[in-house]
């Protein structure tokens, strides 16, 4: 089988591919994740780059590089980068989807993110909510609400307070029982048996005020995420090392939960999910109690995480300075529907 | 001293009230965690209404009570569950209704009224073999279901919400923790009396959440300073020649009264 992906070093090949479209540069990028190699000191050779190509061996790192047919879209992506590369043969376009879909002048991470959702590299899953109406007290909270949030896209709901907010992301939760509609989370409808089995999947962080100053550690407050699973202590230990560390806040592992600030509590709270492995991040006005300092490190945080982990994230907030600081689809809750 | 051990009543006394020291307070855990300190007044009501019921029907009052105590307990998780009321306010309702059968009882069968009041006392000398057993079981119970559930008990009691998203069954967790808390309460009862019992589960774990930072240190130091108050209790006790539930209570409130103000000073 023709090796579609070839890379080297001093001339002797340390990674090869045989898969199909971008796959073999995603396999690459695992296979560079463990660090043992410098792709700028490595050369790569691949069999057809378009632009979608170019964007990725651009941001893997790839200095020295042969393809042997390239678009002029991928070469003009290779000069704007000053990437060293030869190729044999030159075509307008490669006729191919993502060559149309991607432009050539975007953020490479932001190509990067589109590229892994469309690979389904992803570790999201879908969130889709049909025809919803909740009822409080027999008031009507949410009425017929629709809404759907692909596998690793972010959602913000901005609204007043009172209007419902809390409720639908308690509603995706399961915590909150709905008249009539459904809500699927990838392949779980909310409330079924199988869903009750696998709701770990979704990952809660409410507002940093937690109700009460009961002594906990903040690596405890990790571990919670493990809670609905059976594993070892070993393996526990290792997971709250991972989550703790990923979101910076290792050091705080023996802190007192209560003592640390509205920012620290958060990374911790993100932390837990990641734990999790939750899948879809459902987050309750992350930035309430946070000053200006931790709403840009929580920003920072999120987008770090959107790149990196790419969860699915439905995010409510009343803090519209926050929330247009993201490149990501904001939605108003307005009557107990989306506008 | 040590030949006070030699008899039978005396060594049985003092193991179930070291056992119960060194377990009982992890429910006081779960009273102060929850917020379900209304729980045991309904449960020192309950366990009055069992002696009623006792005396009044020829039962032992010691299984009386604890079925008693279940049976309320398990009536207030029900009742607060389908009104989605609060449990504190279903427990006072229960409370009085306890009180008013119980005297009601008490004057329909003549039941003897300082009887039905001696279990306000409780004695450690007068536990029989079969109530030890009652009170190793509740024990076993009490640090099974915590290192069975550690991690489950944890996230319900740092939030319901997140324990639920977590994959916690919060709801079963809530229920056997108030179950068990009904067990505790009616079996202390026999040991220290309805009116000290808040020594053995609540002291200890009010203590230690004034010095731990964690649930774990917290839970640890309950158990820990819980038995040190039954043991040295004990034998303070003794010395002085007070009863037992009292050498226990004056000995917490001394040590409570030192880490408090050492805590206030460094703060």
């Amino acid at each position: 089988m023709e090796k579609s992906l070839i890379v080297t070093q001093n001339n002797l090949e340390i990674f090869t591919s045989h898969s199909k479209w971008l796959y073999p540069l995603f396999e690459l990028e695992d296979f560079l994740f463990t660090g043992k190699y410098s792709p700028e000191n490595l050369s790569l050779t691949d069999k057809i780059a378009g632009k979608a190509a170019a964007f990725l061996i651009v941001r893997l790192g790839f200095k020295k590089v042969h393809i042997h047919l390239i678009s002029e879209g991928a070469v003009s992506i290779f000069n704007r980068f000053q990437i060293d590369f030869t190729f044999d043969e030159l075509v307008p376009k490669i006729q191919c989807k993502t060559e149309e879909i991607v432009i050539g002048n975007e953020p490479v991470d932001e190509v990067w993110q589109m590229l892994r959702r469309r690979a389904g590299r992803v570790a999201g899953l879908s969130v889709e909510i049909k025809d919803l109406v909740v009822e409080i007290d027999h008031k009507l909270i949410i009425d017929k609400l629709n809404l759907r949030v692909g596998k690793g896209e972010h959602v913000f709901i901005k609204g007043a307070n009172g209007v419902g907010k809390t409720t639908l992301l308690k509603a995706i939760l399961g915590l909150e029982k709905f008249s009539s509609g459904s809500i699927q989370v990838g392949d779980f409808l909310v409330g079924s048996k199988e869903w009750d089995k696998n709701r770990s999947v979704t990952g809660y962080v409410h507002q940093e005020m937690v109700k009460n100053n009961f002594p906990i550690s903040a690596a405890e407050v990790v571990e919670i995420g493990l809670s609905g699973q059976q594993l070892n202590q070993t393996e526990i230990f290792h997971r709250i090392e991972i989550a703790m560390r990923r979101t910076g806040c290792f050091h705080l592992e023996k802190r007192s939960y209560h003592e640390l600030s509205g920012g620290e509590k958060q990374r911790v709270n993100i932390a837990r999910c990641l734990c999790q492995q939750a899948k879809v991040l459902l987050f309750d006005e992350p930035t309430s109690f946070l000053d200006n300092g931790a709403k840009d490190e929580m920003h920072e945080l999120l987008t770090e995480l959107w790149i990196n982990e790419a969860p699915t994230a439905i995010i409510v907030s009343h803090d519209e300075h926050w929330m247009s600081k993201f490149k990501c689809q904001i939605h108003e809750l307005r009557d107990g529907i989306i506008c | 001293m040590l030949e006070l051990f030699s008899y039978g009543p005396v060594l049985r006394g003092f193991l179930v009230l070291l056992i119960s020291g060194f377990t009982f307070p992890i429910t006081g855990v779960y009273l102060l965690r929850m917020n379900l300190l209304p729980l045991r007044f309904m449960l020192m009501h309950g366990a009055l209404l069992g002696g009623a019921i006792a005396m009044a029907f020829q039962f032992n009052p010691f299984w009386t009570t604890m079925l008693i105590n279940l049976l309320l307990v398990w009536f207030m998780v029900k009742t607060a569950r389908g009104l989605k009321a609060d449990m504190g306010y279903i427990s006072i309702f229960i409370m009085v209704a306890a009180v008013g059968l119980a005297f009601a009882l008490i004057s329909i069968f003549n039941v003897q009224a300082k009887d039905t009041m001696s279990l306000l006392w409780g004695s450690i000398f007068t536990i029989g073999t079969l109530q030890t057993v009652g009170f190793i079981v509740i024990a076993l119970l009490i640090v099974g279901f915590h290192f069975l559930k550690y991690r489950q008990l944890k996230a319900v009691f740092f939030d319901p919400s997140v324990a639920f998203s977590s994959g916690v069954n919060e709801r079963a967790i809530y229920t056997i923790v108030v179950l068990i808390t009904a067990l505790t309460v009616a079996v202390a009862m026999k040991l220290i009396g309805a009116l000290l019992i808040d020594v053995v589960i609540i002291l200890p774990a009010i203590i230690s959440t004034l010095h731990a930072k964690s649930f774990k240190s917290v839970v640890i130091w309950s158990s820990l300073w819980g038995g040190f108050f039954a043991f040295a209790g004990f034998f303070v006790a003794y010395w002085l020649k007070i009863p037992t539930s009292s050498a226990i209570a004056l000995i917490a409130t001394v040590v409570f009264l030192v880490i408090y103000f050492r805590k206030k000073q460094k703060s």
